[in-house]
């Protein structure tokens, strides 16, 4: 990056929306809302300079073809004790940067509709525009310290957003939730950072992925590294074990859940492990966990989605389960497929997520099973909705399906036979359930008055959602393989890969397309839509058998195989009594030895009070007696009469003591 | 007789009583000075003590009368017994040291027996007492102010009636 | 004188020769001492001023006793016990007047009662 300018023109990417978000947050109230003007141009710059960078990357602007990176010293201890904030572009950052600052844009347009008249209008684009500079900072990041700062502030972000109707005590709940399960991720992160840069003496993504190379840092002190940084993006990302914040944070905004909850926070821990890509494919014990945690996750959310009533969090589910995909495609080595699908998922998912939020704009309902028949009040909402559902299911010519075809061959490919079973099974439960949601909603009759009445939203709503979903078509155009003899070419490979280094240590040959397997995904697709439809559509009162035949196995989804429960009975619980304990602590013994001294003062004062009673004989004794004992203690040396006033004293005492 | 007075100012039930007690001291007190070699002292104490500060004193108790009282509640506060060790302490700490202290070479007749001397020492003229006339002027300053304060303070205000004397 | 036994004639003796300066000095600490025991317990106002009047006799006992028995001081303590009797007459004038006047205000002498600076 060599002129001034272009730098300027990147710094402002993350800077614009953090700038808009001082501005929001100190005047907000003045603006009122007019704040949605200001927040979109902010939005709407920072994606043009996004499409700059990428461009630039792509080298299609000239001077470019090469990853920007540029960097100022930020902290200089000496040696070991060197960080530096700066920049660092290549293909993954430059797509990733375009999607967030897109994704951010529609959901600012949208959220202009959808928030209107809420108490704190111009406080929730502050927010949402400091979570997009915090996002794209992150993306920007060229080491561990800048990516951990701007991690911390999205999770910040997060919270507040999802707390944003802080009013409800479950949004409360579920905002600190949210922000207490990723924290266990994120100290796991920054343990892993720390035993780096303990090893390294660098925190920059090349330098230690240079030194693992060399062998500078052992075998398994490296592992456990790699895994406690994979646990931070597992805690970011909502995967297994620390999933349970993502169903509860739908408690946010339906905006809010849209931008972060589908499209660019929990994507943060997918990022990370591309990012780190060079590190992690030096332990294959650590590729190993990603792709099954990944796998089981993915496995594991489809069978929560499959019972909800709550059209969000079906849709959140579904969000856990796709990261899912992402980390297996990762972990078994496809990582251009695993970014594919991130690039796609961001899409549709957001799309998925406006439309749910839609409905509710429109009914002011949750309940999928008080929606029905919204196909002919709500046309644009429904078609928007299916072209997403069609897309997450995988059917060809939608986006989902190259990246999610490219996933699950590549496991196959692999020879991770039972990856690719959990795959092929999740993807047959994840059309199942999103079209149960969408039957539910949009066909048959109105189940109640509210969904009778409901209109389809306003256009500053439905554009984006037109928009979006022209991209749940399209976008996963650019990357369609080259052995399918579409002459389009795979764009998407060519520009996010793994570096050299990742492609050898890993030794994957690039597969060729297989019509077979595409096949196959496509048809387990069809079969979970069309059990989808069987179930809702056709023969409606047999879902309701199934539910009460199978009801403990109903039961054991709906609770989310019961993980909340053991979570709040061991660590929820321990952790309460130790604050409970504490505050006892801090109430009765500090507090209560602060407020012991103040009585101890007061008691103390109203004993001396009564020494002034006001008669100045009373004084005139207290002074003959001070008196008295000056002179004894002067005259110390008359040693016998001293003994003899000593007990005159005494008594003297005494008698003053009674008698007062 | 001095003492015994003494006692009987701080015990006497009725204050005119006590008055008589107090001039009764102060007698004695005189009778010391002569044999002190004082005699013209003597005199000022029998002078202004006996004659001028006791007769102030009745004065004051008749403007401010009250009956005879019965009982020693009514005129005894409650400090009576500490008051009496916290004194005693007092008087024997001061008596002992003043008895036990080694005072040097003491002859009984340094005072000034004749009364041209203890005039000369009063005003300052004889040798080594030239302070005194400092002192004498400031005394005369310090009665005329003492004069006046009195007169100031016992004024009778505007609106206050005419001082009827005996509360019931 | 003649015709007496020796004892008598030694207390006769001793009757009228100088007492010895402690004599002087013990009896000043206690007239002090009663004059003050007398400030501390009476009630009446103008008892307590005799009280002191008593307190300064003592003191002014103990001053001229010293002036005529120390040689070295020359004789001085005389005039400084008349400059202190000037004094107490100047305090008892100005402290009378103003037992007059809380009495004019309250119609009492009584110190007990008197107690405004209570706290």
């Amino acid at each position: 990056m060599q002129t001034v300018g272009q730098q300027l023109i990147i710094t402002a990417i993350p800077a614009l929306p953090a700038l808009v978000f001082f501005v929001l947050a100190l005047f907000g109230r003045l603006l009122k809302e007019s704040a949605q003007y200001v927040a979109i141009l902010g939005v709407t710059i920072s994606l043009v300079f996004s499409a700059f960078a990428l461009l630039f990357v792509a080298g299609i602007v000239p001077g470019g073809g090469a990853p920007i990176e540029f960097a100022v010293n930020w902290i200089n201890l000496g040696a070991g004790g060197n960080f530096s904030m700066g920049v660092y572009i290549d293909g993954l950052a430059a797509v990733m940067l375009v999607v967030v600052s897109f994704v951010s844009l529609m959901i600012q347009l949208y959220s202009g509709a959808f928030m209107e008249g809420d108490k704190r209008f111009a406080w929730f684009y502050a927010v949402l525009n400091l979570f997009t500079a915090s996002m794209l900072g992150l993306v920007l990041a060229p080491n561990f310290i800048q990516l951990y700062v701007f991690w911390e502030l999205v999770g910040l972000c997060s919270y507040l957003l999802v707390g944003h109707w802080f009013e409800k005590p479950s949004a409360r709940d579920a905002a600190m939730k949210a922000f207490i399960v990723t924290r266990i991720g994120d100290a796991a992160l920054f343990v892993g950072i720390i035993i780096f840069w303990a090893t390294t003496g660098s925190v920059a993504f090349s330098d230690i992925s240079l030194a693992a190379q060399s062998g500078f840092i052992g075998g398994s002190l490296f592992t456990t590294a790699v895994i406690l940084v994979f646990v931070g993006a597992v805690g970011k990302s909502a995967q297994f074990p620390l999933h349970v914040w993502l169903p509860d944070a739908m408690e946010g905004p339906t905006p809010v859940s849209a931008l972060i909850h589908a499209a660019t926070m929990v994507a943060a821990g997918v990022y990370l492990v591309a990012r780190t890509y060079d590190i992690f494919v030096q332990s294959p014990t650590a590729m190993l966990t990603v792709a099954y945690i990944g796998g089981f996750t993915a496995l594991m959310a489809a069978t929560m989605a499959l019972v909800k009533r709550d059209i969000k969090r079906v849709i959140a589910y579904s969000t856990v389960s796709q990261l899912g995909y992402m980390m297996l495609g990762l972990g078994i080595g496809n990582y251009t497929g695993g970014i594919f699908h991130l690039y796609n998922h961001a899409f549709f998912k957001a799309l998925l997520f406006l439309c749910a939020g839609s409905i509710i704009y429109a009914m002011n309902s949750y309940n999928l099973f008080e929606m029905g028949g919204l196909r002919r009040r709500m046309p644009i909402t429904f078609w928007a909705m299916v072209i997403a559902g069609l897309s997450l299911s995988g059917i060809f010519p939608f986006s989902g399906f190259w990246s999610k075809d490219s996933i699950v061959a590549s496991a196959y490919d692999e020879h991770y036979y039972l990856l690719f079973g959990m795959a092929l099974l999740t993807v047959f439960m994840t059309a199942f359930y999103i079209f149960r949601a969408i039957f539910l909603a949009f066909t048959g009759e109105p189940r109640t008055q509210g969904a009778r009445e409901a209109g389809e939203s306003p256009g500053i709503m439905t554009g984006p959602m037109m928009l979006l979903a022209f991209l749940s078509i399209v976008s996963g155009w650019v990357g369609i393989p080259p052995g399918l003899g579409i002459p389009i070419p795979d764009y998407f490979d060519e520009f996010v890969h793994p570096s050299e280094f990742a492609v050898s240590t890993l030794n994957i040959e690039e597969p060729s397309f297989s019509f077979v397997l595409a096949a196959i995904s496509v048809v387990v697709a069809l079969l979970g839509i069309g059990l989808a439809y069987a179930l809702y559509v056709a023969r409606p009162e047999l879902a309701g058998t199934l539910a009460s035949r199978f009801s403990w196995l109903h039961k054991f989804l709906d609770k989310g195989w019961y993980f909340d429960a053991l979570y709040g009975a061991t660590f929820v619980r321990f952790a309460m009594w130790l604050g409970k304990a504490t505050r006892g602590f801090d109430r009765n013994v500090i507090g209560g030895a602060v407020s012991g001294v103040g009585r101890g003062a007061t008691g103390t004062g109203s004993l001396l009070q009564r020494l002034q009673s006001g008669g100045v004989q009373n004084y005139a004794l207290f002074i003959l007696l001070s008196v008295l004992i000056i002179g004894i203690v002067v005259g110390a040396q008359y040693a016998v009469i001293v003994v003899g006033l000593i007990v005159l004293i005494t008594a003297a005492a005494f008698a003053v003591g009674t008698r007062l | 007789m001095t003492l015994v007075s003494a006692l009987g100012v701080v015990l006497s039930r009725s204050v005119v009583h006590s008055a008589l007690f107090m001039s009764g001291s102060f007698l004695g007190i005189s009778g010391y000075f002569v044999m002190l070699n004082a005699p013209a002292l003597a005199a000022f104490q029998v002078l202004i003590y006996v004659g001028a500060v006791t007769v102030v004193i009745l004065f004051g108790i008749m403007f401010t009368q009250k009956p005879q009282v019965r009982r020693y509640r009514t005129i005894i506060n409650r400090q009576f017994w500490a008051g009496f060790l916290v004194a005693a302490g007092v008087g024997c700490f001061l008596a002992y040291v003043l008895a036990a202290e080694n005072w040097g070479d003491t002859k009984a007749g340094n005072g000034p027996r004749e009364v041209a001397a203890f005039g000369r020492d009063l005003l300052g003229v004889s040798q080594g007492a030239e302070i005194f006339t400092l002192l004498f002027e400031v005394a005369s300053v310090l009665l005329l102010v003492a004069v006046v304060a009195a007169i100031v303070v016992s004024r009778r205000k505007m609106g206050q009636g005419v001082d009827r004397g005996v509360r019931e | 004188m003649p015709g007496v036994p020796v004892q008598v004639q030694q207390f006769i003796d001793a009757l009228v020769s100088a007492p010895p300066l402690e004599g002087y000095l013990v009896v000043g600490a206690f007239l002090f001492a009663i004059g003050a025991w007398g400030a501390l317990i009476r009630r009446n106002a103008v008892v307590i001023f005799m009280c002191v009047e008593l307190m300064i006799n003592g003191v002014n006992l103990t001053l001229v006793a010293f002036a005529d028995y120390l040689p070295g001081a020359g004789g001085l303590g005389v005039s400084y016990a008349v400059l202190v009797i000037a004094i107490a007459a100047a305090e008892i004038a100005v402290g009378l007047a103003i037992v007059l006047a809380v009495f004019r205000s309250r119609r009492t002498v009584n110190v007990d009662e008197v107690t405004s600076m209570r706290g």
